[in-house]
This record gives C-alpha cells, structure tokens and sequence, in this order.
C-alpha cells in the first residue's frame, strides 16, 4: 500500500475515527519517501544507500491542542488505531463526523524531467567520482581531502482532512555537494558548495562537476592565505547568496507565527511598524518553480505562496501554518511544513530572500573605506525573543578604501535583528541564492535563503586579530 | 524470538552463499506532551520500525534500508543492498566484527515509563510549567514545557555471528523561560534526562530555567576586557561537542582531525581528562553494545592533558591497526554505522561552580555559547564564538552581558584551563563540570 493508493473510504473512516473524542479538526498526513545518496571522501564511494520510508502522520486539533500520532503501516487497521490513539489524547465524547473529500486539482510547481529513480546508480556514483576528481585536479597539492555527495529524495505525499480537503504533491528533489579541505603549512581551510532544486536528475546539468568543485576548492585555497579577523564594530558588506543566512536566521526566524504566538519574538505584534531601512523589503516564496524550498501545497494541503515581510523596511507579514493562522487571526500562507510523517507541521521558511534594490554593487564596495566583506556564512545562531544573533564566517575578506583585500578567517557578526535591518544603508541589484538545510524544533527542512549585495553601516565583528 | 530478531533473521534468511551480510532492526515507541500556559499544546504517540542491511562484498559496501518492511520487502532491501555494494570502492577496511561476548547493562530499560499512563505524563509536563513560573517573578511565561520519552530496541544478527538485542527507555524534561523587564526578554534553557518520569526532578528543571532567563535581564555589551572565563556545564558541553568530532579515528583517517599524529603529547592542561564510557549508567548513551554489535568499553581519551586515544569501530580500528572500542554510531536503520561517542565526558574535580568563581576573582560564568555550529572549526581548530553569561567580582549582583565574543585555538582553550569543577552534567552525549579557564580576551565594544 502506498500513500496516494490510499481510498476516500479509508481516508474518511480514518477522519471519523480521529474525531471520535469531539476533536474540531482532523487532519491525516500520508507520504513514501524513496532516497537514495552517494557518498565519496577519501577518493572511496564510501556509501551507496537506497531506502524507503512511508508512513503517515494523524492529528486532532481542538482549540490550541493537538493531539498526533503516527505509524509506519498505511492499511485501513493501523491507521484507524492510530486516529484512535490521537483521538484518546483529546478526552470528550462528542462525535463529529468528517465531511465529504473534494480531490484539488494536482499542481505541478516543479516539474521533473528525468525522475532519478529511473536513472541507473552508476551514473550516479560517476558523478561523485567526476567531482572529486575535479576538485583534486583544480586545487592541486594543497587540497588534502574532497568529500562529494549526490542526494535524491521522492516524496509523494497525501493530506486529507475533515474539512474534506484531499491533497497530493510529489516532492521530487536533487542536491549534489563537495566539501574540499586545503592545507598550506599549519594552517587548514574548508571550502563548501552544494546546489539542489526540487527538480530530478537534470538538476545535475545545470552543475557540471567542475563548476560544483571549483566553487569549494576556491573558497578553501583562498581562505588558507586568511589572516585572523579584525574584532570591533565596523561597516560590513554582505555578498549576494551567502548574506541570505542572516536574513534567514535574524529576520526570517522571528517572523513564523509560532514564535510570535508565544511571546518569543522581538517581530511579535509589530506589523505595520518601520522596522528596517527603507531599502529592505523581504519575501517568503514557497511557490518559485523549481527552487530547492519550493512545493505545490505546504504540508497540511494550503497552497504554497509568496509573502511580503518587509516592505520599504515595514513589518508586513507573518509565516503561519494553519494553527497558528487561527490563533492569530492571520492568513494561512502556505508555510506549514514537516520533516516527514512523524512530526507536526510548524511555520517554516520556504525560499526567503532580500529583494534586490537599485544600487550598484561596485559602488557599494567603492563607498566603503575600511570594513569587512561577509561572502559565505557557516550557519548561526539567533535568539528569537531577544532577536541577538551571532553568525560564523567562512569567507570574509578586508574592506580597504573601497577594495578587497585580504581574506580574515575566524570572523563572526554579532549583532541584533531589528538593529541590522534598521542599519541597512545599501542594498545592491544583483541577486544570488543558496540553499540550505533549516533545523528548528529538531525538523530538518529544504529553504533556500536570496540576497543581493547588501551593507550594514555599523555591526560588532567578533575576530581574534 | 522478538519481532526485530526475526526480520533480522529473515535479512539473513535471504544472504547468498557465504556473503557478509548485517541486519539491523529497531523499534521505538515515543511520548511527547508540550504544554503551554497551562494547556496541552500537543501531544504525539507513535510506534515505528524499520530495518537497515548492509553488505559487505569484497571490501565493498553497500546499504538498504526500509521502513517496516513485509517479508517480500526484507528480501527487495538485501537485493537493492547487494547491488549497491558493486558499486562502491573496495576497502580492506570494510568487514564486519567478530562476536564478542556482550555484558548485559542492566538499569538502561526500567518498567516505568511503560507503566505510566498519558495523563500522568500530561500532568509531569504541567507541573513543570507551572514550577518554572512560580520559581521566579520575573518569568512571565515559559515558551514551552516539554515531557518526552521513548523506549526502543534495537537487535543486531550478522552472517559472521554477532546476535545482540537490547531494550532501553529514555525520558526526559525540557523547559525554556520567559522573563520580562519592561520591553526586554531574555529566555532560559533547563532540561532533566531519567530512565524514569520519578527520577526526573522537575522543580530543579523549572528553577534553573528560570534563573537562568531572570538573570540576564539587564544584559548589556560590556567593554573588551582579559579576564579569566568560566564555562558552565552547559556551555562546557557543547565545546565538548566540538572537540569530540576530532577525537573520532575517522577524523584522523580522513584529516580532519587537528589531534592527529599527537598521541602521547599534552594536548590540554594537566587536570583535564576526557573519557569515553559506554557503560557509565549516568550518562544517557548508555548500552552494552554499539551499533556493530560491539561490547562498549571506557576509553580514555585525554588522560591528565596527554591524548591517549581515539574512537574506533570496526572499519577505523581495522585501518589503523588495533581494536574497535565500541563505538559505532549511527543515526537509525536508514545510516551505515560511522563513529560517534557514546558517553563523552570531562571527569570532575573537587570544587563546585560557587567554589570556582572564589578562586577566580573577577570572571566571566560563560552560560551560552553562540554559533558553536559555525564559530568553531574541529578542523583547523579555529574557535570564535558568540557568549551570554555572568561577570563575577565578589560582589553579589553579577553583571549579565550580551553580544560579546571569545576567540582563539580549541589547543590554546584546552591548554588555558586551570581547573575543573565537580558539578559534571550530561547534555546527549557529552558531560562536563563547569571549567575555569585562565584569561581570554572577552570581546565586546
């Protein structure tokens, strides 16, 4: 039995089942997941692994309270005793029965040309060798190890729900990646690239290996002529793509309604309000064809769509899944996602970005004297409530009269959310992407973070030269 | 025979001739109630299983994996397993362990969490709530009180001998804390882990959330200023984390590991010891066999400054010539095993955290580190991170900071420390006391 083979008599057998104990709202969230990743470090394919999950996820809503379980058994009798043991953790007796199913007409967001189940797996395997080889040849004697990876991941999923929503998408998606590590002397250097789309194997023309090596032996060649990072607060340009992360982590974060609902974001209650410079505006866009954070219909079945958060620096919009839409009064906008089957869905990011504006990103550079040049960033870390962050560099550069110089290794941004929006003094016309994995609540999901060139006239960076 | 000794079996039923072929099935059955302000926010139960296999061919290794697979799926998943070991590249590293004779641990699965009903479990995750509000007044709300636990098993059987099953039941307490000073908030982590809900003590859990959001009201950028650096168990854990990637002998075999070459040499300060022990029953990863079916074993690391050591499994200690120490990790039945600690941890010293700071006068008590994910490089050693905490100057109103930094070499940290508490603490997988570490530049405006 698989997810979309599932009936509208099981699926409404199920609702009814889960809404026995007087339960407003159910909800049955049904996927298989076939993967399947390539591994090579060492210049081994260390790890060829398929599998296949499936399972589904049931859930009762009644005022604020959930109640969810799941199984990994998709026949009629494992999903009707776990709409029971969702339906026993909501304690009245009152029955409700689930309304008729209305089948939505299936979107297809991102279209697949070559679905890479059907692709043989040496071809796969050839280009994970093809990559490393690459990086090794590019980097030459420095480069002390290459770790290339291929992932592919098909998701089909089906959300039916009491209010007789029935609704299926396939996620299919592809991401390659190569980490290269590069030593000179003591000093040792990583470089990181990874490219994915919700798209299928074809995902893989559009990054040659070489293109993907180069990428990451670059940044890890640069970075071993790095010197420790100035500390203190100076003007900080951001590079288009990277810069995303920090838009991502310090904005983006504090804008899911779940935070706000609960009094834990410094963003709560605030739209309408300036909050940035009149040069920020930011969108969330869960509906970009093809983009590695995109999906036709979010994980409780609303469609996905683009949100405004900030406009010509006002606080415009909140990221809601349905719950927290409800609780708030908010619109549903298509950003309540899941890791899988076994967990709840939660606001999440889709693909976030800084739009582009009208400056010249020479001319930023050009005017500024003396600061720093953040072009990748290795993740970080922000507190919701407060809005203060910290974000590791893995590339930076001086700024010096308007040049860059020399790369800094070491190097964080330390600083406060609203403060940084509000310090935005330049915001370029150029625009990159990057993806990621984002973790939050112990989910792991696909986003893609955008930026342009971007400038924070004054943040505090935390080096150690 | 249980469920997972079967589909096991049934995964070796299906081995062609003499091939080296490992099952690996687990089951788990989780709680988890998240309350918030006074209410159940959410409450999951759920039931899962799944089987991995791997086979080994010729020094090639290949995986499959599904979940709770039927008996024809068992034999789609050791088919698909066989067709990627010919496509990996051949090792003489890879093989599967030996049997060894496994002692059982027992007090890792105790009968308690199964015998205690939703609504006691309900009720735990109130009570936190609302101890961790009562505990100071200037909690204004607690973000989320969370009760969770899992009992799960695991059953191992191989082509070459190895049959091993083990049950183990974990819980655990988890509670951040809102508190509010005019439009200021700062928040306030605490968690419990048990093998019991009775053995979790709730009312610290709350307490210490509490405190450790009220006392960061006021939290201002200080002044760069050298002084010494105190990092408190929490803290100390997740720099822990960071070396603990490079004391793996897959990080030394790949280079990525900046001890490597340094066994026998003083790699930190002389009262730090570091030791890994699969059977330390306060530690939560606990067990008596790793996830190779290997005997867990205590395995010292860093003895009195001088590394001794690093963690095998069966593949690095095979490479590099000595014996796994039973340390195979991996994420579930969907991951091939690599090498992880289990319980990874600071052996404590005789002075409290109390006693640490009368020791080293005007001090930063670090209480968060920030941005360890990417401020800290295992690799190059590279250590920059964000830190919130306390400056202690004898006097009793420490002065809560924010939006300050530390910097340097994991090396350098390791060699600075001056003292080790005895307050040690388990987080997942790594423990510590509160550690002193001499003068670091505590970087601010």
């Amino acid at each position: 039995m698989t997810a979309w083979d599932l009936d509208d008599g099981v699926l409404r057998a199920v609702l009814s089942a889960a809404l026995a104990t007087g339960g407003e709202f159910a909800e049955i969230f049904a996927e298989d997941r076939d993967s399947t990743s390539v591994r090579l470090e060492d210049r081994k394919v260390e790890e060829l692994v398929s599998g296949r999950d499936r399972g589904a996820g049931i859930r009762v809503v009644k005022g604020e309270s959930t109640a969810f379980a799941f199984t990994n058994r998709l026949d009629r009798d494992a999903l009707i005793d776990a709409a029971k043991a969702a339906a026993a953790g909501l304690s009245d007796q009152r029955r409700v029965d689930a309304t008729d199913l209305r089948r939505e007409r299936e979107t297809i967001l991102n279209p697949v040309a070559i679905d890479p189940r059907d692709v043989p797996a040496d071809r796969k395997v050839a280009y994970v060798v093809a990559v490393d080889d690459a990086a090794r040849a590019e980097g030459g004697s420095e480069i002390r190890q290459v770790i290339a990876s291929y992932a592919e991941g098909a998701q089909r999923v089906l959300i039916a729900n009491s209010e007789g929503l029935l609704v299926r998408d396939n996620r299919t998606r592809t991401r390659v990646s190569c980490q290269v590590v590069a030593a000179r002397g003591d000093v040792i250097q990583t470089g990181y690239h990874s490219p994915g789309a919700s798209a299928g194997f074809e995902h893989l023309d559009a990054y040659p290996p070489a293109a993907v090596a180069a990428v990451a032996v670059r940044q890890a060649i640069v970075m071993l002529g790095s010197v420790p990072a100035p500390a203190g607060e100076m003007p900080v340009v951001l590079a288009p793509g990277g810069g995303g992360v920090l838009f991502h982590e310090a904005c983006g974060h504090g804008l899911e309604a779940d935070l706000c609902h609960k009094h834990a974001s410094v963003y709560r209650d605030r739209a309408g309000e300036k909050i940035g410079s009149e040069l920020v505006s930011g969108v969330d866009e869960g509906n970009l064809p093809g983009s590695w954070g995109s999906f036709a219909f979010d994980d409780e079945g609303t469609p996905s769509q683009r949100t405004m958060l900030f406009e010509d620096g006002v606080l415009t919009g909140y990221l809601t899944d349905r719950i927290r839409a409800r609780a708030m009064s908010l619109k549903q906008s298509g950003n309540g996602r899941r890791q899988s089957y076994a967990h709840l869905p939660i606001p999440r990011m889709t693909n976030s970005s800084i739009l582009p504006g009208r400056d010249d990103p020479d001319e930023i550079l050009r005017g500024t004297k003396k600061g720093l040049y953040a072009k990748s960033f290795g993740g970080g870390q922000v507190n919701t409530a407060t809005g203060d962050f910290v974000f590791g560099l893995t590339e930076a550069y001086l700024i010096e009269n308007g040049t860059i110089t020399t790369p800094v290794r070491g190097a964080n941004l330390i600083g406060n959310g609203p403060d940084i929006l509000a310090r935005i003094d330049a915001v370029g016309r150029d625009f990159e992407v990057w993806w990621g994995v984002c973790g939050k609540d112990a989910q792991s999901v696909p986003v893609t973070t955008g930026m342009p060139t971007v400038r924070i006239a004054k943040i505090t960076v935390g080096g150690t030269g | 025979m249980s469920d997972l000794d079967a589909l096991c079996r049934a995964a070796l039923d299906a081995a062609a001739g003499d091939e080296h072929l490992e099952a690996y099935a687990e089951w788990g059955r989780k709680t988890d109630v998240k309350v918030y302000d006074g209410r159940v926010e959410s409450l999951t139960s759920a039931e899962a299983r799944g089987l991995g296999v791997r086979i080994i061919d010729g020094g090639r290794v290949g995986y499959a994996y599904a979940a709770d697979p039927d008996p024809d799926e068992v034999r789609a998943v050791v088919e698909q397993a066989r067709a990627n070991a010919v496509l990996g590249s051949a090792d003489d590293g890879n093989v599967l362990p030996e049997p060894e004779p496994i002692e059982p641990l027992d007090g890792i699965y105790l009968p308690q969490i199964a015998a205690t009903s939703t609504d006691a479990k309900v009720a735990l995750a109130l009570e936190l709530e609302r101890l961790t509000r009562a505990a100071d007044p200037r909690v204004t709300g607690v973000e989320e009180a969370q009760y969770g636990d899992s009992i799960s098993r695991v059953a191992i059987r191989s082509t070459r001998g190895v049959a091993a099953e083990v049950e183990r039941g974990d819980c655990w307490a988890v509670v951040s804390a809102l508190a509010n000073q005019g439009d200021e908030t700062q928040t306030g982590f605490s968690f419990e882990l048990a093998r019991a809900p009775e053995h979790l003590n709730l009312a610290r859990c709350g307490t210490e959330a509490a405190t450790r959001a009220s006392r960061m009201l006021g939290a201002r950028k200080p002044a760069t200023e050298k002084m010494p650096v105190l990092l408190d168990p929490y803290a100390a854990a997740s720099f822990l984390g960071v070396l603990a990637a490079g004391l793996t002998a897959e990080a030394v075999l790949k280079g990525r590991s900046l001890f490597a070459g340094k066994e026998g040499a003083a790699v930190a300060a002389g009262v730090f010891t570091l030791v890994d022990d699969g059977r330390e029953l306060k530690g939560p990863g606990a067990s008596p066999f790793d996830d190779e079916g290997v005997p867990t074993r205590r395995t010292p690391l860093i003895e009195a400054g001088v590394l001794r050591g690093f963690l095998h499994n069966t593949y690095t200690a095979r490479r590099m010539g000595g014996h796994s120490t039973g340390n195979a990790g991996r994420a579930g039945f969907k991951s091939t095993p690599g090498v992880g600690p289990s319980n990874l941890f600071v052996a404590p010293g005789s002075l409290d955290q109390a006693g640490l700071l009368g020791k080293a006068g005007r001090a930063l008590l670090v209480q968060d580190l920030i941005g360890v994910h990417s401020g800290a490089n295992p690799i190059s050693g590279d250590f920059s991170v964000g830190v919130t905490g306390l400056v202690h100057d004898g006097g009793a109103d420490p002065m809560p900071i924010r939006e300050a930094a530390i910097a340097g070499t994991i090396l350098q940290i390791l060699g600075a420390i001056t003292d080790v508490g005895s307050d040690l603490r388990f987080f997942g997988s790594t423990g510590s006391p509160t550690l002193l570490i001499g003068e670091m530049t505590v970087a601010g405006s």
